[in-house]
């Protein structure tokens, strides 16, 4: 998932910086009151632990491999504004040092990995937990159905962040008529399908880690408990369900820009491809596809129908567990 | 994303090795935040290309860089091949839909780009390229982090192929699918150890920073001014630059168009 150089629409590359600095932004104020001087190596030893995580590859079968991408699992550890920023780091240096993911794609690169994967994989999560059941306090995050519900983090965020990079890699093919970006019809399915599969492997380590991170050093996922405001703003501020619920609503609100890109460039786009059609020296060996609209649009929507979906699904197998558990106690 | 994998499998384990390559290239000796601008630029710029003869143009300027830094190019070529799958897709989906050319100018505007990227990440000390990063005002809780975790990659790398030696000697193999659950418990609980082993020394080296007098930002770089040589670097990176977004937009006349 991490895009090189030259792949991206140079105006999508642009506006996924624009997106990601006004996220960086908020999140470096936030990191304000939330990381301590002591807590840097801490985090650096996290983010370390993730990357080198990155390293281990799982068999998907038929001889192809995936690897962890540790959002969803960073996010849950230590929460969602030091997974970004700590994401934001793993990304820098694998950009940097290996020559990983280029630089003016890093915008998106970081969107998807740094941003949407920890966000999705975190909301995702503290939404979920209260079905779980089991001891329900921050220092204990794996009791009752815990690990299921980190595991259908995990799988999300790795398919929502791999359909934003889809997505992208779909408007960059329709806004420069062809130039640049890869067509729907292959990125939509080559990345969803792949992700998918590696979502299960994500999942499958995600949890594996969190327990035996939790039966070794339980000591990993404690952090500081701090005081309940009193009333007003910071007290509905306060509560985890109305944060997970913007981590959601934030990562829709950062899809949106790309939608009125595409609004707005689409049909330029499409008409100059009509019009360039004639004087393209180039010989097509497939005929282009004509309609992005609706392969960006079906897109968008499968993506948006597949959290729904998988939330809802996971809402409804937890809550009739939850019910036969009560009952049999 | 398997290309990270494969990527650093190649280089990670040398990650010492990396800055080897460096000290081999008079691009080794200039500052890190001339090379960091300049670079930039000239992906920036290689990144808009669209006509084929400037993606050509660029192209070849980033091999030339490449061949003048003398970084080996068994190591480039490493290091390129991670990114080659995504190249690869890209420009035979936009070949089979545009046409041969567009798909040729694909791949070429997106290898331009990597080789200038991996020239700037192998011509560079990585903790040079830090500093750098900080004096070109980036947040000092980024770049802290940055070296902390770069310092821990290290470390962490190693424990982790200490591991794996372990494993192999246990007689474990990875296995084939997905549906191997003892495989993937195998690796998560590794995964997991790393994690564990790691947060003690995290406890250590905060009592090691603060004792060596440390205070959110690791002070006291060697703080080099931009030379002449540097300056002449960051001037004729951006001239190419700038030149080539001139005639990729048609303010000035392509001279060697047919």
């Amino acid at each position: 998932m991490h895009v090189p150089d030259g792949l991206m629409d140079p105006l999508v590359a642009a506006l996924g910086w624009v997106e990601f600095a006004v996220v960086a932004a908020v999140a470096l104020w936030l990191s304000r009151s939330r990381i301590a001087e002591k807590d840097l190596p801490r985090i650096a030893v996290l983010s370390a632990g993730i990357f080198v995580a990155q390293m281990l590859n799982f068999p998907i079968g038929g001889g192809t491999t995936g690897h962890l991408i540790g959002a969803a699992l960073f996010a849950i550890m230590a929460g969602p504004v030091t997974a970004i920023i700590g994401m934001t780091v793993i990304l820098l240096i694998q950009a940097l040092i290996f020559g990983d993911g280029g630089l003016t794609a890093f915008g998106l690169n970081a969107l998807n990995m740094a941003v949407i994967a920890p966000l999705t994989g975190w909301g995702v999560y503290t939404l979920l937990r209260p079905f779980a059941g089991g001891d329900e306090t921050e220092t204990s995050p794996f009791t009752g159905f815990g690990p299921v519900i980190a595991g259908i983090a995990a799988w999300t965020s790795v398919f929502v962040a791999a359909s934003a990079c889809a997505v992208e890699l779909s408007l960059s093919y329709a806004v420069s008529s062809g130039t640049y970006g890869i067509a729907s019809t292959i990125a939509i399915p080559a990345m969803l399908g792949y992700h998918a599969l590696i979502g299960v492997g994500e999942a499958a380590i995600t949890v594996g880690v969190a327990a035996y991170l939790w039966k070794v050093s339980p000591g990993a996922f404690a952090r500081p408990v701090t005081e309940k405001p009193a009333a007003g703003l910071a007290r509905v501020m306060y509560s985890r369900t109305v944060q997970a619920a913007i981590a959601v609503l934030v990562v829709f609100a950062l899809a949106l820009p790309l939608y009125f890109v595409y609004s707005s460039e689409g049909e330029d786009g499409l008409e100059r491809t009509m019009s360039d059609a004639g004087a393209d020296d180039g010989e097509p060996l497939l005929s282009a596809p004509l309609d992005y609209g609706e392969d960006y649009i079906a897109a968008l929507l499968a993506g948006m129908f597949g959290f729904v979906a998988t939330s809802l699904a996971a809402l409804g197998v937890l809550s009739v567990l939850r019910s036969r558990a009560s009952r049999a106690g | 994303m398997t290309m990270v994998l494969g990527h650093i499998k190649g280089q990670h384990f040398r990650a010492h090795h990396i800055d080897e390559h460096a000290r081999s290239s008079w691009l080794w000796r200039l500052d890190a935040r001339a090379k960091l601008v300049g670079v930039l630029a000239f992906v920036v710029a290689a990144a808009l290309m669209t006509r084929p003869e400037l993606v050509l143009a660029s192209l070849c300027l980033a091999l030339l860089m490449a061949a003048s830094s003398m970084i080996p190019a068994s190591h480039l070529a490493r290091a390129y091949l991670a990114a080659a799958p995504f190249i690869l897709i890209a420009s035979l989906s936009v070949g089979l839909y545009g046409g041969l050319g567009k798909g040729l100018a694909m791949a070429a505007r997106t290898s331009a780009c990597v080789i200038a990227l991996l020239v700037l990440a192998s011509g560079t000390e990585t903790f040079a390229l830090f500093a750098g990063l900080r004096r070109l005002r980036v947040p000092a809780l980024v770049t802290t982090l940055l070296m902390l975790t770069y310092k821990f990659i290290l470390l962490l790398g190693e424990e982790l192929s200490r591991m794996m030696v372990a494993r192999k000697a246990r007689g474990f193999r990875t296995g084939r699918s997905l549906a191997d659950r003892y495989g993937l418990k195998v690796l998560s609980y590794t995964a997991g150890m790393v994690l564990v082993r790691a947060s003690g020394r995290a406890d250590r080296t905060y009592e090691g920073l603060k004792s060596r007098g440390f205070e959110k930002d690791f002070t006291g770089w060697r703080s080099v001014g931009v030379r002449a040589v540097d300056w002449a670097f960051l001037a004729v990176l951006i001239a190419a630059s700038a030149s080539l977004v001139l005639f990729q937009l048609e303010v000035v006349a392509w001279p060697l168009s047919t």
